[in-house]
């Protein structure tokens, strides 16, 4: 063996000996790439989602529209194309699968649709032919067939009936479309959407036509938002929460990596006095460091695709449910995926273990290390650390002085910043903060001497102690904020949920039978009143007298009656919540919450919105919040918004007279319309299913939230268990002084329990400012709404509860040890 | 960005219904059997307008146009206008909806001088035999005769009931954007009468087997304007139009054809198609002799020769641009030249169609134009 391969193994016995280290760096390694990888692996399938939902058909092509809103059909399509227009007919609408999955229908005509020959590639002629005639065919993505209820194998011609009845046109599955969407032949689209001949947009190649032909609009293919623009924000705050997994994870690396420097000292020394050069050594760790992160970040990033597998469907139902933007179910990596995981995590490791091997390097030959000069250099490196927490929290006030003067729904990455900088403020502080309290307490104690000792004592912990509780400090603070900020949403949201959900049974006839069903109801004497929705969609044209740029927005119209106006939340309101009812009956509108932060309108606006006879216009009267719909929406009195936007009827919710049932009258109707059960659903099943989606819309946060906790609750024991060998031998003085073990134990856990609790301490004000910055900024940006800042007790009790649990199970552990040693062995240990 | 515009569109279609182990019969299919499609009865008497229009009982159709013009500068420029049909399937009960298909059209335009040759293709869906197909992105009627896809079309110039509806015609057609954009607009006026071709015998005596109805008119005079590289041309010259419709185009057993249609300069017109097979014995070659009266002599084999003189390589496949075309009982010994190899139609059937010369063999005098189609290369 060289001298050189000696070294190594000379370097790495030390883990033959303490295997406990090696499995502890090794764990830090695994959980900073498992959570870090997991979370990119989320990011990078959602974007192989929108990628493929933007590769589809129409995302980069310029929009027809008709200029006064009236619905398009196949005479334009033949006008405008006669006329020498490359425009091409698209229809979209929705279908309820078996299962009840909602599934976007696209209908295509492949003839006219831009791109190339569309006839052009090799064999494509009967597969179009296949495509264009009946029975058709369904293209669609292979993890689309789940919500079909069918496997891979079975889909290949498979029909599969839809919620109506309906049979698909046969399957042909296509790895390049995005999920849930079904791609058809627009001839049978219409059929299957019962839409005649109507189209929903004509599309034409991006920038072939100069200027929209007349009594047309033109929408150019860059003025929309991608649906990866819009889930940005989401993205952008998952990978913030894997940053500081990633981040916690580095800290038990370190902590890890320290002590297996400290431990081998001596036989660095020696080494280097058996002729070893410093340089040579230094390569020798960094190799070291290199092999152990390897082998640790591959783990990592197999566990992390195990982790984003069973993540990934709930992300998927959150970005759905939030943004209307459909993920796939499976995994899609692209294959830098592998190497950026592999890149950060080893990137990570090696700053952490950059101030290890610069120690190392900086090693006096024949010096010895000693405590009391490591003292003073540590004093230096805390007043260093309190003026960076300072200037870390100068910038957070900054930042958040800035964020006030913007318009509400701006500046995400600065709110990201903003709770960044105070985490690392508060981290940062800690250990200043600590040792200060330490010191005063020491000298407030100065009569009870083992006090004082314990005290001093943990003053020289603290250098080895401050990376796990600064960890401990962040992913408590994270954990705090970001659980208030789920449970006010949450609390929020059911009560949003109660007040607008005020009906007994919710019905959603088809448009034909609205008005039969209607009638009905009107004679039965159990209904107490009726509950009409419309909806449509438009596009808003201005804000006063100022243009704006066209956004379509959603129109839905409620019946503003003795059941509805008490409870319906409003934000805010032109003169008071009676004038806007009374407004609102008389063609007056309400504005959702995102539309009106997105495009700054305040009650008392005049709003113009393409209509079938041109522009309405619109007074708003009041703002409402209206949580989980990703469109701005304006709301009119249904009988208003019918004839005016010649809307279509939606569903009919059904008040009870007090003391009737809902079910015979749910029967009544099933049997005498013959509705199925999707159209006919009691409020109970509503709230459900809005609850459900809600839950699992934050099933994410919360999951990544407690594993970043358990990380950092690793690290505090991990380092503790470090520490203990050492300790005991600074134990066992006392105990030979007299003092029993019992004591020393309770002494031992004392001194992690103060610290663990300060921590904790320091963690709920900085738990809440960080809730405060979500749901005050961050909220209101990455989703459009605002909520009350939410306070939870028992949230806070339950954070001080985890930070002195973890403490004491770290330092329990150890003493228990310490307890089952015999005195003997204390001192024997005590001899170098 | 059009790259992978393609590759959807083209995984989208390239379905699995094609059993890929399967030949395809003759080029594009064309030789391919007409399930479902009546057979065409073999000495079938045409009617106008009526014949003018469309044939929905059988499977494919044309309208084929093709000049051969001279600008300002006398410099040769030539033109195609070309609208088929294809029957999805046979007629059967009309399926409902104005998105339903049943005919898919297809339309070429090209235009070419010199090396350049400028190409555009577009398709659409169709329904025919229905009181509404004015209002169709594509189609053609009979009476006033009017064939159409978008904003492309060819269409009468002669008033109800005052003569045949083909005698006086205008076509026009645009496409491309910017520097890139071309197109026509172009009067004609037929000099002579439309005429019949005799019926092409495959062979195979079944009534399956019969051959298409073809018709031409090849006597137009015609001027206008071509559009092209920027320039507005004022354009005379002399165009060729062919109609014809049937359930196959060749027999199973040829790959292709080459097929010339010339302007002689003795005011004879004159028609050869050569059906390629694999061997001479599944070769078929017959032609047209028109007289400038319309009056016209069927050729076969006997009467005719054809040989190619020189190939060259164009996108990728072994062409002959130059043809010697034999007619032993009329004295004429002809080469056939293409004026230029580039007119290649990388269009979603590949094909190569362009304007010839036609000199005699010995001498080189010159002795007209024409057209020349290649298939199946």
């Amino acid at each position: 063996m060289s001298p050189l391969g000696v070294a190594l193994a000379t370097l790495l016995s030390h883990y033959r000996r303490h295997p406990g280290q090696l499995a502890l760096l090794l764990l830090g390694l695994w959980v900073a790439g498992a959570l870090w990888s997991g979370v990119q692996a989320i990011n990078a399938s959602a974007r192989d989602s929108y990628a493929r939902a933007e590769a589809l058909f129409d995302a980069d092509l310029d929009r027809l529209t008709p200029a006064d809103s009236r619905p398009l059909d196949h005479e334009d399509f033949v006008t405008l194309r006669r006329a020498g227009l490359p425009v091409s007919p698209i229809v979209e609408g929705e279908v309820t699968a078996a299962g009840g999955e909602r599934l976007t229908v696209i209908g295509i005509d492949p003839l006219t649709l831009p791109g190339d020959s569309a006839l052009a590639s090799p064999g494509a002629e009967s597969g179009l032919e296949a495509f264009l005639t009946p029975p058709w065919r369904t293209r669609l993505a292979p993890e689309t067939l789940a919500a079909l209820g069918l496997s891979r194998q079975a889909a290949g011609g498979a029909t599969p009936r839809l919620a109506g009845g309906r049979r698909l046109p046969p399957l042909a599955p296509s790895a390049a479309l995005p999920p849930a969407t079904l791609v058809m032949d627009i001839a049978v689209a219409t059929q299957l959407l019962g839409r005649g001949d109507g189209l929903s947009r004509l599309v034409v190649p991006a920038g072939a036509l100069a200027a929209a032909p007349p009594g047309y609009d033109l929408e150019r293919a860059e003025q929309r938002l991608a649906p990866g623009e819009l889930t940005a924000s989401f993205h952008l705050s998952l990978t913030a929460m894997a940053l500081l997994a990633l981040i916690v994870g580095l800290f038990i690396v370190q902590a890890a990596l320290g002590l297996a420097l400290e431990q081998r000292l001596s036989l660095l020394r020696t080494l280097r006095a058996l002729g070893v050069p410093g340089r040579t050594l230094i390569g020798l760790l960094a190799l070291e460091l290199a092999l152990l992160g390897l082998v640790g970040a591959l783990a990592g990033i197999a566990s992390g695709v195990g982790l984003a597998r069973a993540l990934l469907p709930d992300v998927a139902a959150t970005l759905s449910s939030l943004y209307g933007a459909e993920v796939g179910r499976t995994l899609q990596l692209p294959w830098h995926y592998w190497l950026g995981g592999l890149g950060v995590t080893l990137g990570g490791l090696f700053l952490a273990g950059s101030g290890v091997l610069w120690r190392a390097a900086r090693l006096p030959v024949l010096g010895l290390g000693q405590a009391q000069a490591w003292r003073a250099g540590y004093q230096r490196q805390l007043g260093r650390q309190a003026l960076a927490g300072a200037a870390s929290a100068l910038l957070a006030l900054g930042l958040w002085a800035w964020l006030a003067t913007r318009p509400p729904g701006e500046g995400l990455v600065a709110a990201f910043g903003l709770v960044a900088a105070l985490l690392l403020a508060g981290a940062l502080w800690l250990p200043p903060l600590l040792a200060a309290g330490l010191a005063g307490l020491g000298r407030w104690m100065h009569r009870r001497p083992l006090v004082q000792w314990a005290l001093a004592d943990l003053q020289l912990q603290l250098p080895r102690l401050a990376l796990a509780m600064m960890a401990l400090l962040i992913a408590l603070s994270a954990n705090l904020g970001v659980g208030s900020m789920v449970g006010g949403f949450r609390l929020t949201f059911l009560d949003w949920l109660d007040q607008r959900l005020v009906a007994d049974l919710y019905l959603r006839p088809t448009p034909a039978r609205f008005d039969e069903i209607d009638a009905w109801l009107a004679g039965r004497p159990e209904v107490a009143e009726r509950l009409a929705t419309a909806s449509g969609e438009t596009t808003l044209l201005a804000i006063g007298d100022a243009e704006t740029p066209r956004q379509p927005v959603a129109l839905f119209g409620i019946t503003p009656g003795d059941t509805l106006k008490p409870g319906w939340p409003l934000k805010a309101t032109l003169a008071g919540r009676e004038a806007a009812w009374r407004a609102l009956t008389g063609g007056a509108a309400f504005v959702n919450e995102q539309l009106a932060i997105a495009r700054g309108i305040v009650p008392g606006d005049r709003l113009t919105l393409a209509a079938p006879d041109g522009g309405e216009r619109l007074r708003v009267v009041a703002i409402y919040p209206d949580y989980g719909n990703p469109q701005g929406e304006v709301l009119l009195a249904t009988p208003q918004l019918r004839h005016r936007f010649q809307a279509a009827s939606g569903s009919l919710g059904i008040v009870l007279a007090d003391g009737e049932a809902a079910r015979p009258l749910a029967s009544a109707l099933r049997t005498r319309f013959d509705l199925d059960t999707t159209a006919l659903r009691d409020q109970r099943q509503v709230k459900r299913v809005a609850t459900d989606i809600f839950e699992r819309t934050f099933a994410i946060t919360r999951a990544l939230n407690a594993l970043t906790l358990a990380v950092a609750a690793l690290a505090l024991l991990a380092s503790l268990l470090a520490l203990a060998r050492e300790r005991r031998r600074q134990l066992a003085p006392l105990w030979a002084l007299g003092v029993p073990r019992g004591r020393l134990v309770a002494v031992q856990l004392a001194q992690l329990g103060m610290a663990a609790l300060a921590t904790g301490l320091l963690a709920l004000p900085l738990g809440l400012a960080v809730s405060a910055c979500l749901v005050g900024s961050i909220n209101v940006a990455a989703f459009g709404w605002r909520l009350p800042l939410h306070v939870f007790p028992g949230g806070m009790l339950l954070t001080l509860a985890t930070a002195l649990g973890a403490a004491l199970l770290a330092g329990g552990l150890p003493s228990l040890a310490l307890w089952r040693t015999p005195p003997r062995a204390l001192l024997a240990e005590e001899a170098p | 960005m059009r790259g992978w515009r393609l590759l959807v569109v083209g995984l989208l279609l390239a379905g699995c219904e094609r059993d890929p182990t399967e030949p395809r019969a003759g080029f594009a299919g064309l030789g391919a059997d007409a399930e479902g499609f009546p057979p065409l009865a073999s000495e079938a008497a045409l009617a106008f307008p009526e014949d003018h229009g469309p044939h929905p009982g059988t499977r494919l159709e044309w309208w084929y146009l093709t000049a051969n013009l001279r600008g300002p500068d006398g410099a040769p420029l030539g033109i195609q206008w070309t609208l088929f049909r294809r029957a999805l399937r046979p007629p059967t009960a009309p399926t409902s909806g104005a998105w339903a298909a049943d005919q898919l059209w297809m339309a070429h335009v090209a235009v070419s001088r010199g090396a350049t040759h400028r190409v555009a293709e577009r398709f659409a869906r169709g329904k025919v035999g229905e009181a509404t197909l004015e209002r169709h992105q594509a189609g053609v009627t009979a009476a006033p005769f009017r064939a159409w896809l978008d904003d492309w079309h060819l269409e009468s110039r002669v008033a109800e009931g005052t003569g045949d509806a083909l005698d006086r015609l205008e076509v026009s057609a645009e496409a491309g954007r910017g520097e890139a954009a071309f197109g026509y607009r172009l009067a004609l006026d037929a000099q002579g009468p439309l005429v019949r071709h005799g019926k092409p015998a495959f062979g195979e005596g079944s009534a399956e087997a019969a051959g298409p109805i073809y018709l031409s008119q090849p006597f137009y005079r015609v001027t206008g304007t071509v559009t092209l590289e920027g320039e507005r041309l004022a354009v005379s010259g002399r165009a060729w139009l062919d109609r014809e419709w049937g359930n196959r185009l060749m027999a199973p057993r040829h790959r292709g054809w080459d097929w010339f249609s010339l302007h002689l300069a003795s005011g004879h017109k004159l028609m050869v198609y050569h059906l390629r097979g694999e061997t001479a014995s599944d070769t078929t070659l017959f032609g047209t002799w028109i007289a400038a009266d319309g009056e016209t002599r069927t050729l076969d084999a006997e009467a005719l020769s054809l040989m190619p003189l020189t190939t060259r390589r164009v996108a990728g496949r072994e062409l002959p641009t130059r043809w010697r075309l034999t007619l032993p009982d009329r004295g004429l010994d002809l080469t056939v030249a293409a004026r230029h190899p580039n007119r290649w139609m990388a269009t979603s059937v590949p094909y190569w169609e362009g304007a010839v010369t036609v000199r005699d063999h010995e001498g080189g005098l010159p002795r007209g134009e024409g057209y020349l189609e290649m298939t199946g290369y």
